[in-house]
């Protein structure tokens, strides 16, 4: 067979492509290959609405449909094929979703309010408050308050999600690094969890290693309750994905 | 008088995209029986996991039902699918991560088949 002009293909990468229909470990291989297309292209429709894990679950989808309908012979590089299958894909998460994506102004601001009354009252209180207690204070009804927590935990504003600073640096990164190889279950997630920011990792290990509550977690960390709820349940999202792909990182070895 | 629905049942097409109506009923129901906060974010974050090892991928037909216990020890959520799945519970590496993630989050957790469909039960005791 003839070299294309372009050479759109590496000869390895042809012969995943090849392959992928009978095998799945080449299948995995390309997952694993174009995972940062898929990454890369998730982020980019970041700040409207809908957490980033859920997008890169959208992305990895589209990518699995171009990695299953990419046709080696057609001269047409991978990335070219798969970016518009990928980009294709998000957009119809947007546009099934419309319902949702734009959070009301009203819903904003309740959610806002119910997390920084949730703060206050933990601090009186000693303990988290209940959802009455917190519509007494805010004024809002319960349904209204359940309704912001929904909210608030699902549309996080940008400015939430700012690179941590300096007090973010991990302190006891050797002992979260060694629990976390040490349980059954995480150790699929191991590189995933590796890639977790410092915050992220030091919250995934105080719930679930060392069985702090998420009030516990926020007074540590100094950030408000919702914002760790929000976080866990980002990362766990993140983690599921991961844990998806496991089999691949597997056999890729430890690197994720 | 505190009126306590001995049960609850709500059935969402079996989809990732329809979880956070069942996230919702829960927190709900939790709320009014006076849950503190971080209980009903825990008791949001066991939904998510047990549903997504329930949900299917987009296009399918199938349903996730899902039913609230109340009593006074606390609340058991039973979360199953009429989908068709070829093992129950799954063994792929997610699984033993599920498992670790929900009994953290919850006091009991079991994958077992409830009238023949794959489900997650989860027993969560009230703390005060």
């Amino acid at each position: 067979m003839e070299a294309h002009p372009t050479e759109p293909l590496d000869p390895e990468e042809r012969d995943l492509f090849v392959r992928a229909p009978e095998d799945p470990a080449a299948r995995e291989a390309l997952v694993v290959r174009h995972r940062p297309l898929a990454e890369y292209l998730a982020r980019r429709f970041q700040g409207r609405g809908e957490p980033v894990d859920d997008l890169i679950q959208v992305a990895m989808i589209g990518l699995l449909k171009a990695i299953d309908r990419f046709d080696p012979d057609r001269g047409v590089k991978f990335a070219t094929y798969a970016t518009a299958t990928i980009v294709g894909e998000l957009k119809r998460h947007f546009r099934d979703r419309g319902w949702s994506v734009r959070v009301p102004r009203r819903l904003q601001e309740m959610g806002l309010q119910v997390s920084r009354v949730v703060g206050e009252l933990s601090q009186v209180l000693g303990r988290s408050p209940t959802v009455r207690e917190i519509s007494e204070r805010t004024g809002l009804t319960e349904e209204e308050v359940i309704e912001a927590i929904d909210v608030a935990s699902a549309y996080v504003p940008a400015s939430l999600d700012a690179a941590p600073g300096e007090d973010d640096a991990p302190r006891e990164f050797g002992v979260e690094e060694e629990a976390f190889e040490l349980l059954e279950g995480w150790t699929s997630v191991a590189p995933a969890i590796r890639e977790l920011p410092a915050r992220e990792r030091r919250i995934l290990y105080l719930r679930f290693f060392r069985g702090l509550t998420q009030t516990q977690i926020a007074e540590d960390l100094g950030i408000s309750q919702m914002h760790v709820s929000r976080l866990l349940a980002r990362t766990l999202a993140r983690l599921r994905t991961a844990a998806s792909t496991a089999g691949a990182f597997d056999r890729e070895g430890a690197e994720g | 008088m505190a009126r306590r629905p001995p049960e609850i049942t709500v059935s969402i097409p079996a989809l990732p995209r329809y979880v956070h109506v069942l996230r919702a009923v829960v927190a709900s129901v939790a709320a009014r029986l006076d849950w503190a906060f971080d209980e009903i974010e825990d008791l949001r974050l066991m939904v998510d996991e047990a549903c997504s090892r329930l949900v299917g991928p987009e296009g399918g037909a199938a349903t996730l039902r899902l039913r609230v216990l109340v009593d006074d020890g606390g609340l058991t959520i039973e979360a199953s699918t009429d989908r068709s799945v070829d093992r129950w519970p799954p063994e792929d590496p997610g699984q033993t991560l599920s498992r670790q993630i929900l009994s953290t989050l919850a006091d009991e957790v079991r994958f077992e088949p409830v009238d023949g469909r794959p489900s997650v039960l989860l027993r969560k005791h009230r703390d005060r």
